[in-house]
Protein backbone atom coordinates (compact mmCIF):
# COMPACT_ATOMS: atom_id res chain seq x y z
CA UNK A 1 0.00 0.00 0.00
CA UNK A 2 2.33 2.42 -0.94
CA UNK A 3 -1.13 5.35 -0.65
CA UNK A 4 -1.20 4.51 2.46
CA UNK A 5 2.73 4.42 3.44
CA UNK A 6 3.02 8.02 2.12
CA UNK A 7 0.10 9.18 4.09
CA UNK A 8 -2.11 10.62 1.02
CA UNK A 9 -4.89 8.59 0.60
CA UNK A 10 -7.43 9.77 -1.49
CA UNK A 11 -11.07 10.38 0.25
CA UNK A 12 -12.62 8.35 -2.39
CA UNK A 13 -10.58 5.29 -1.40
CA UNK A 14 -10.65 5.80 2.64
CA UNK A 15 -14.60 5.61 2.27
CA UNK A 16 -14.21 2.30 -0.27
CA UNK A 17 -11.71 0.62 2.24
CA UNK A 18 -13.73 2.04 5.33
CA UNK A 19 -17.09 0.40 3.50
CA UNK A 20 -15.27 -2.75 3.11
CA UNK A 21 -13.74 -2.57 6.31
CA UNK A 22 -16.90 -2.22 8.44
CA UNK A 23 -19.12 -4.34 6.29
CA UNK A 24 -16.70 -7.74 6.64
CA UNK A 25 -16.27 -7.48 10.82
CA UNK A 26 -14.62 -11.09 11.38
CA UNK A 27 -15.95 -11.19 15.53
CA UNK A 28 -14.32 -13.65 17.90
CA UNK A 29 -16.73 -14.38 20.54
CA UNK A 30 -14.68 -14.42 23.91
CA UNK A 31 -17.79 -15.13 26.25
CA UNK A 32 -17.11 -15.85 29.95
CA UNK A 33 -19.85 -15.77 31.86
CA UNK A 34 -23.66 -15.59 31.58
CA UNK A 35 -23.37 -12.45 28.95
CA UNK A 36 -21.98 -14.97 26.60
CA UNK A 37 -25.55 -16.47 26.60
CA UNK A 38 -27.15 -13.40 24.68
CA UNK A 39 -24.31 -12.94 22.46
CA UNK A 40 -24.68 -16.76 21.48
CA UNK A 41 -28.59 -15.46 20.70
CA UNK A 42 -27.57 -12.23 19.01
CA UNK A 43 -24.65 -14.40 16.53
CA UNK A 44 -25.95 -17.99 16.24
CA UNK A 45 -29.79 -17.70 15.73
CA UNK A 46 -31.49 -17.06 12.89
CA UNK A 47 -33.76 -14.49 14.79
CA UNK A 48 -31.50 -11.99 15.20
CA UNK A 49 -28.96 -12.52 12.29
CA UNK A 50 -26.30 -10.84 12.72
CA UNK A 51 -24.77 -11.56 9.43
CA UNK A 52 -27.32 -9.07 7.77
CA UNK A 53 -25.14 -6.30 9.38
CA UNK A 54 -22.00 -8.18 7.73
CA UNK A 55 -20.18 -9.83 10.80
CA UNK A 56 -19.01 -13.41 10.69
CA UNK A 57 -18.92 -14.65 14.35
CA UNK A 58 -17.21 -17.80 13.54
CA UNK A 59 -13.22 -17.21 12.63
CA UNK A 60 -10.93 -19.68 13.50
CA UNK A 61 -8.70 -17.89 15.62
CA UNK A 62 -8.12 -14.32 16.74
CA UNK A 63 -5.30 -14.16 13.88
CA UNK A 64 -8.50 -13.95 11.92
CA UNK A 65 -10.80 -11.50 14.02
CA UNK A 66 -11.23 -7.91 13.22
CA UNK A 67 -13.23 -7.64 16.79
CA UNK A 68 -13.60 -9.50 19.87
CA UNK A 69 -16.47 -9.41 21.86
CA UNK A 70 -15.50 -9.54 25.50
CA UNK A 71 -18.72 -10.77 27.31
CA UNK A 72 -18.76 -11.56 30.69
CA UNK A 73 -16.76 -11.38 34.08
CA UNK A 74 -13.03 -11.21 33.78
CA UNK A 75 -11.19 -12.17 37.01
CA UNK A 76 -7.83 -11.56 37.41
CA UNK A 77 -6.83 -14.95 36.61
CA UNK A 78 -7.90 -14.35 33.12
CA UNK A 79 -6.71 -10.88 32.49
CA UNK A 80 -3.24 -12.85 30.76
CA UNK A 81 -5.18 -14.80 28.40
CA UNK A 82 -7.22 -11.42 27.02
CA UNK A 83 -3.88 -9.86 26.70
CA UNK A 84 -2.21 -12.63 24.55
CA UNK A 85 -5.81 -12.80 22.82
CA UNK A 86 -5.83 -9.09 21.89
CA UNK A 87 -2.08 -9.05 20.79
CA UNK A 88 -2.42 -11.97 18.52
CA UNK A 89 -5.77 -10.31 16.47
CA UNK A 90 -4.17 -8.29 13.37
CA UNK A 91 -4.23 -4.59 13.23
CA UNK A 92 -7.06 -2.53 12.92
CA UNK A 93 -8.54 -4.29 15.87
CA UNK A 94 -11.39 -3.52 18.03
CA UNK A 95 -12.36 -4.96 20.94
CA UNK A 96 -16.44 -5.01 21.93
CA UNK A 97 -17.07 -4.47 25.95
CA UNK A 98 -20.20 -6.41 26.84
CA UNK A 99 -22.33 -6.26 30.09
CA UNK A 100 -21.85 -4.57 33.33
CA UNK A 101 -19.26 -7.03 34.33
CA UNK A 102 -17.02 -6.44 31.54
CA UNK A 103 -16.99 -2.48 31.66
CA UNK A 104 -16.79 -2.11 35.22
CA UNK A 105 -16.91 -4.96 37.52
CA UNK A 106 -20.53 -4.97 37.47
CA UNK A 107 -22.24 -7.01 40.77
CA UNK A 108 -18.77 -8.10 41.54
CA UNK A 109 -17.49 -4.48 41.76
CA UNK A 110 -16.11 -5.11 45.74
CA UNK A 111 -14.57 -9.08 45.07
CA UNK A 112 -11.26 -10.04 45.22
CA UNK A 113 -11.09 -11.75 42.14
CA UNK A 114 -12.67 -9.96 38.91
CA UNK A 115 -10.75 -7.24 37.14
CA UNK A 116 -12.81 -3.80 37.28
CA UNK A 117 -13.56 -3.40 33.65
CA UNK A 118 -11.90 -4.91 30.81
CA UNK A 119 -10.55 -1.91 29.74
CA UNK A 120 -7.90 -1.69 32.52
CA UNK A 121 -6.09 -4.27 30.34
CA UNK A 122 -7.07 -4.03 26.78
CA UNK A 123 -8.49 -0.57 24.82
CA UNK A 124 -12.01 -0.79 24.44
CA UNK A 125 -14.05 0.74 21.76
CA UNK A 126 -17.62 0.12 22.21
CA UNK A 127 -19.29 -0.68 25.81
CA UNK A 128 -22.50 -1.78 25.82
CA UNK A 129 -24.32 -1.90 29.09
CA UNK A 130 -26.37 -3.95 30.55
CA UNK A 131 -26.73 -7.20 33.09
CA UNK A 132 -26.85 -9.11 30.80
CA UNK A 133 -27.62 -6.89 27.45
CA UNK A 134 -30.05 -8.01 24.92
CA UNK A 135 -28.90 -9.07 22.10
CA UNK A 136 -30.29 -6.46 20.27
CA UNK A 137 -27.98 -3.93 22.34
CA UNK A 138 -25.46 -6.16 20.71
CA UNK A 139 -26.21 -5.41 17.44
CA UNK A 140 -26.48 -2.28 18.21
CA UNK A 141 -23.23 -2.00 19.61
CA UNK A 142 -22.00 -3.40 16.37
CA UNK A 143 -23.68 -0.53 14.56
CA UNK A 144 -22.23 2.21 16.40
CA UNK A 145 -18.64 0.42 15.93
CA UNK A 146 -19.32 0.38 12.05
CA UNK A 147 -19.80 3.95 12.20
CA UNK A 148 -16.62 4.17 13.99
CA UNK A 149 -15.04 2.43 11.78
CA UNK A 150 -16.50 4.15 8.81
CA UNK A 151 -15.17 7.48 10.08
CA UNK A 152 -11.66 6.22 10.57
CA UNK A 153 -8.56 7.33 8.69
CA UNK A 154 -7.06 4.02 8.12
CA UNK A 155 -3.84 5.89 6.82
CA UNK A 156 -3.61 7.60 10.38
CA UNK A 157 -4.02 4.25 12.02
CA UNK A 158 -1.81 2.38 9.64
CA UNK A 159 0.89 4.92 9.88
CA UNK A 160 0.95 4.72 13.64
CA UNK A 161 2.28 2.84 16.05
CA UNK A 162 1.21 -0.49 16.53
CA UNK A 163 -1.35 -1.12 19.68
CA UNK A 164 0.80 -3.04 22.26
CA UNK A 165 -0.48 -4.27 25.05
CA UNK A 166 2.18 -3.59 28.43
CA UNK B 1 -26.91 -34.31 48.25
CA UNK B 2 -28.44 -37.47 47.81
CA UNK B 3 -28.95 -37.22 51.46
CA UNK B 4 -31.26 -33.92 51.26
CA UNK B 5 -33.37 -35.75 48.53
CA UNK B 6 -33.84 -38.50 51.31
CA UNK B 7 -34.86 -35.84 53.76
CA UNK B 8 -37.28 -33.68 51.96
CA UNK B 9 -39.50 -36.95 51.35
CA UNK B 10 -38.94 -37.90 54.65
CA UNK B 11 -39.95 -34.71 56.40
CA UNK B 12 -41.66 -32.49 54.11
CA UNK B 13 -43.13 -29.90 56.99
CA UNK B 14 -41.31 -28.36 59.70
CA UNK B 15 -43.82 -30.06 62.21
CA UNK B 16 -42.61 -33.45 60.79
CA UNK B 17 -38.67 -32.31 61.26
CA UNK B 18 -39.37 -31.39 64.78
CA UNK B 19 -40.60 -34.88 65.50
CA UNK B 20 -37.69 -36.21 64.79
CA UNK B 21 -35.54 -34.37 66.27
CA UNK B 22 -36.86 -36.24 69.19
CA UNK B 23 -36.36 -39.10 68.16
CA UNK B 24 -33.90 -41.17 68.39
CA UNK B 25 -31.14 -42.72 65.79
CA UNK B 26 -29.77 -45.48 66.39
CA UNK B 27 -27.93 -45.94 63.04
CA UNK B 28 -25.83 -42.99 63.40
CA UNK B 29 -25.77 -43.38 67.22
CA UNK B 30 -24.02 -46.70 66.46
CA UNK B 31 -21.59 -44.67 64.14
CA UNK B 32 -21.16 -42.22 67.05
CA UNK B 33 -19.64 -45.27 68.98
CA UNK B 34 -17.80 -46.75 66.35
CA UNK B 35 -16.28 -43.53 65.89
CA UNK B 36 -15.58 -43.00 70.16
CA UNK B 37 -14.06 -46.46 70.23
CA UNK B 38 -11.83 -46.03 67.06
CA UNK B 39 -10.65 -42.91 68.77
CA UNK B 40 -11.08 -42.44 71.96
CA UNK B 41 -10.36 -39.28 73.54
CA UNK B 42 -10.00 -37.84 70.50
CA UNK B 43 -13.95 -37.26 70.15
CA UNK B 44 -14.33 -34.17 71.41
CA UNK B 45 -18.17 -33.36 70.41
CA UNK B 46 -20.67 -34.61 68.20
CA UNK B 47 -24.58 -33.43 67.48
CA UNK B 48 -26.99 -36.03 65.49
CA UNK B 49 -29.97 -34.92 63.83
CA UNK B 50 -31.94 -37.77 63.85
CA UNK B 51 -32.82 -39.17 60.10
CA UNK B 52 -30.46 -36.49 58.69
CA UNK B 53 -27.07 -35.91 59.71
CA UNK B 54 -24.11 -37.06 62.66
CA UNK B 55 -21.64 -34.01 62.96
CA UNK B 56 -18.24 -35.28 64.71
CA UNK B 57 -15.58 -33.13 66.11
CA UNK B 58 -12.81 -34.67 66.84
CA UNK B 59 -9.39 -33.56 67.61
CA UNK B 60 -7.07 -31.89 65.22
CA UNK B 61 -4.35 -34.66 65.21
CA UNK B 62 -6.96 -36.84 65.12
CA UNK B 63 -8.23 -35.60 61.27
CA UNK B 64 -7.16 -38.58 59.23
CA UNK B 65 -7.88 -41.19 61.41
CA UNK B 66 -11.42 -39.88 61.76
CA UNK B 67 -11.69 -39.98 58.17
CA UNK B 68 -9.87 -43.29 57.76
CA UNK B 69 -12.29 -44.77 60.89
CA UNK B 70 -15.09 -43.18 58.74
CA UNK B 71 -13.98 -44.65 55.49
CA UNK B 72 -12.86 -48.40 57.16
CA UNK B 73 -15.70 -48.73 59.86
CA UNK B 74 -18.20 -46.77 58.37
CA UNK B 75 -18.06 -47.41 54.48
CA UNK B 76 -17.77 -43.83 53.93
CA UNK B 77 -16.25 -44.47 50.62
CA UNK B 78 -17.74 -41.29 48.76
CA UNK B 79 -15.55 -38.08 49.28
CA UNK B 80 -18.54 -34.99 49.07
CA UNK B 81 -16.32 -31.76 50.06
CA UNK B 82 -13.85 -30.51 52.54
CA UNK B 83 -13.56 -26.80 53.55
CA UNK B 84 -13.00 -24.43 56.32
CA UNK B 85 -15.16 -22.06 58.22
CA UNK B 86 -13.72 -18.81 59.52
CA UNK B 87 -16.26 -17.90 62.49
CA UNK B 88 -14.96 -14.69 62.73
CA UNK B 89 -17.44 -11.85 62.84
CA UNK B 90 -16.09 -9.96 59.81
CA UNK B 91 -15.27 -6.60 60.39
CA UNK B 92 -15.59 -5.07 57.52
CA UNK B 93 -18.49 -3.46 55.07
CA UNK B 94 -20.79 -2.57 58.46
CA UNK B 95 -21.24 0.97 57.35
CA UNK B 96 -23.30 -0.32 54.69
CA UNK B 97 -26.28 -1.31 57.78
CA UNK B 98 -28.89 1.22 57.08
CA UNK B 99 -31.75 2.10 59.40
CA UNK B 100 -33.93 0.24 57.04
CA UNK B 101 -32.33 -3.23 58.27
CA UNK B 102 -33.39 -5.07 61.70
CA UNK B 103 -31.76 -7.25 64.26
CA UNK B 104 -28.30 -6.72 63.07
CA UNK B 105 -26.27 -6.39 65.79
CA UNK B 106 -22.95 -3.93 65.93
CA UNK B 107 -19.68 -5.34 65.64
CA UNK B 108 -18.13 -7.19 69.08
CA UNK B 109 -14.85 -8.03 68.41
CA UNK B 110 -14.51 -9.51 72.18
CA UNK B 111 -18.10 -11.59 71.54
CA UNK B 112 -17.73 -15.24 71.81
CA UNK B 113 -17.58 -16.88 68.48
CA UNK B 114 -20.34 -18.74 67.03
CA UNK B 115 -19.10 -22.27 66.27
CA UNK B 116 -22.27 -24.06 64.84
CA UNK B 117 -23.58 -27.54 65.68
CA UNK B 118 -20.94 -29.89 68.34
CA UNK B 119 -19.27 -26.92 69.30
CA UNK B 120 -15.91 -25.81 68.87
CA UNK B 121 -13.18 -23.54 70.15
CA UNK B 122 -11.36 -21.77 67.70
CA UNK B 123 -11.73 -19.59 65.06
CA UNK B 124 -11.16 -21.57 62.43
CA UNK B 125 -12.77 -25.26 61.80
CA UNK B 126 -12.07 -27.99 59.31
CA UNK B 127 -15.19 -29.43 57.50
CA UNK B 128 -15.16 -32.71 55.50
CA UNK B 129 -18.43 -34.62 54.53
CA UNK B 130 -18.18 -38.10 53.57
CA UNK B 131 -20.98 -40.37 52.70
CA UNK B 132 -21.88 -44.02 52.81
CA UNK B 133 -23.46 -44.35 49.28
CA UNK B 134 -24.67 -48.19 49.77
CA UNK B 135 -27.95 -46.93 51.77
CA UNK B 136 -27.40 -48.29 55.16
CA UNK B 137 -30.60 -46.38 56.19
CA UNK B 138 -32.54 -46.84 53.03
CA UNK B 139 -31.09 -44.05 51.85
CA UNK B 140 -27.10 -42.66 51.66
CA UNK B 141 -26.11 -41.74 54.91
CA UNK B 142 -23.28 -38.98 56.12
CA UNK B 143 -20.84 -37.88 58.68
CA UNK B 144 -19.74 -34.69 58.96
CA UNK B 145 -16.34 -34.17 60.44
CA UNK B 146 -15.15 -30.96 62.62
CA UNK B 147 -11.71 -30.26 63.47
CA UNK B 148 -10.26 -27.05 65.52
CA UNK B 149 -7.83 -25.27 64.02
CA UNK B 150 -5.47 -22.89 66.42
CA UNK B 151 -4.53 -19.88 65.13
CA UNK B 152 -0.95 -19.57 65.34
CA UNK B 153 -0.68 -23.32 63.70
CA UNK B 154 -3.09 -23.65 61.06
CA UNK B 155 -2.19 -27.02 59.70
CA UNK B 156 -3.72 -30.30 59.75
CA UNK B 157 -2.80 -33.82 57.73
CA UNK B 158 -3.92 -34.56 53.97
CA UNK B 159 -6.76 -36.63 53.39
CA UNK B 160 -5.40 -37.18 49.72
CA UNK B 161 -3.74 -41.04 50.49
CA UNK B 162 -7.49 -41.75 51.59
CA UNK B 163 -9.59 -40.34 49.38
CA UNK B 164 -8.14 -38.68 46.04
CA UNK B 165 -10.92 -36.44 45.82
CA UNK B 166 -9.62 -34.55 48.69
CA UNK B 167 -6.52 -33.22 46.48
CA UNK B 168 -8.60 -30.20 44.92
CA UNK B 169 -10.03 -29.47 48.17
CA UNK B 170 -7.36 -29.04 50.31
CA UNK B 171 -5.76 -26.47 47.82
CA UNK B 172 -8.39 -24.39 47.85
CA UNK B 173 -8.98 -24.82 51.29
CA UNK B 174 -5.24 -23.95 51.52
CA UNK B 175 -4.96 -20.75 49.32
CA UNK B 176 -8.60 -19.21 50.77
CA UNK B 177 -7.75 -20.07 54.34
CA UNK B 178 -4.05 -20.25 54.86
CA UNK B 179 -4.28 -23.86 55.98
CA UNK B 180 -1.42 -25.85 55.46
CA UNK B 181 -2.27 -29.74 54.44
CA UNK B 182 0.91 -31.87 55.57
CA UNK B 183 1.53 -34.55 53.01
CA UNK B 184 -0.40 -32.83 50.27
CA UNK B 185 1.35 -33.65 47.17
CA UNK B 186 1.11 -30.26 45.73
CA UNK B 187 -0.05 -27.44 47.52
CA UNK B 188 -0.24 -24.92 45.02
CA UNK B 189 -3.21 -22.18 43.84
CA UNK B 190 -6.01 -23.47 41.89
CA UNK B 191 -8.34 -20.43 41.53
CA UNK B 192 -6.22 -17.76 42.59
CA UNK B 193 -3.75 -16.09 40.03
CA UNK B 194 0.09 -16.94 41.13
CA UNK B 195 0.94 -13.97 42.94
CA UNK B 196 -1.71 -13.06 44.44
CA UNK B 197 -1.92 -12.24 48.31
CA UNK B 198 -3.69 -12.95 51.29
CA UNK B 199 -6.44 -15.27 51.98
CA UNK B 200 -9.86 -13.88 50.27
CA UNK B 201 -12.36 -16.09 52.68
CA UNK B 202 -10.49 -15.34 55.65
CA UNK B 203 -13.38 -12.69 57.31
CA UNK B 204 -10.61 -9.93 58.59
CA UNK B 205 -9.03 -10.20 54.44
CA UNK B 206 -10.09 -6.60 53.02
CA UNK B 207 -12.26 -5.99 50.33
CA UNK B 208 -10.01 -3.13 48.97
CA UNK B 209 -12.76 -1.54 46.93
CA UNK B 210 -15.37 -1.15 49.71
CA UNK B 211 -12.48 0.66 51.71
CA UNK B 212 -12.43 3.31 49.16
CA UNK B 213 -16.19 4.16 48.16
CA UNK B 214 -19.21 2.53 50.15
CA UNK B 215 -21.73 0.18 48.79
CA UNK B 216 -23.31 2.05 45.97
CA UNK B 217 -26.59 0.07 46.76
CA UNK B 218 -26.98 2.08 49.91
CA UNK B 219 -28.16 5.12 48.24
CA UNK B 220 -31.06 3.60 46.27
CA UNK B 221 -32.65 2.44 49.99
CA UNK B 222 -36.11 3.84 49.75
CA UNK B 223 -38.34 3.48 52.63
CA UNK B 224 -41.80 1.09 51.57
CA UNK B 225 -44.71 3.11 50.37
CA UNK B 226 -46.96 3.64 53.15
CA UNK B 227 -44.20 3.73 55.60
CA UNK B 228 -42.86 6.55 57.89
CA UNK B 229 -39.43 7.45 56.42
CA UNK B 230 -36.67 6.56 58.41
CA UNK B 231 -35.44 8.02 61.44
CA UNK B 232 -31.90 8.21 59.76
CA UNK B 233 -32.05 7.42 56.27
CA UNK B 234 -29.99 5.30 54.44
CA UNK B 235 -26.71 7.33 53.46
CA UNK B 236 -26.22 6.28 57.08
CA UNK B 237 -21.94 6.09 57.33
CA UNK B 238 -22.19 6.44 53.56
CA UNK B 239 -19.33 8.51 53.64
CA UNK B 240 -17.61 7.07 55.91
CA UNK B 241 -14.68 5.86 54.91
CA UNK B 242 -13.56 4.08 58.07
CA UNK B 243 -15.64 0.81 57.29
CA UNK B 244 -14.87 -0.72 60.80
CA UNK B 245 -16.20 1.93 63.03
CA UNK B 246 -19.90 3.12 60.79
CA UNK B 247 -22.11 -0.12 62.74
CA UNK B 248 -24.84 1.00 63.74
Amino acid sequence: MGLVESGKLPKPLTSLLNTARKYSLWAYQWGLACCAIEMGAAFASPRYDVMRLGVIPLPASPRQADVVVISGTVTDKMVPAIKRLYEQMADPKYVISMGACTNCGGPYWDSYSVTKGVDQVVPVDVYIPGCPPRPEALLEGIVLLQQRIGREDPAERWRGDPLVVQ
Amino acid sequence: MSDATGTTTDATTTEAQDAQDTETDELRQGWLDTLSEALGDAVIGSHIAPGRTLWVRVARDAWFDAAEAAKGRLGCTFFDFLSAIDWMPSPWGRYEYSAVDVGIKPFDPTAPLATGVAGGDTRFQLFCRVVNVRKPDGHPVEVILKADLPDEDLRARSLVPLYGGANWHERECWEMFGITFDGHPGLRHLYLPGEFEGHPLRKDFPLLARLVKPWPGIVDVEPMPGEPEAAEPAANGAGDGDAGGGAT
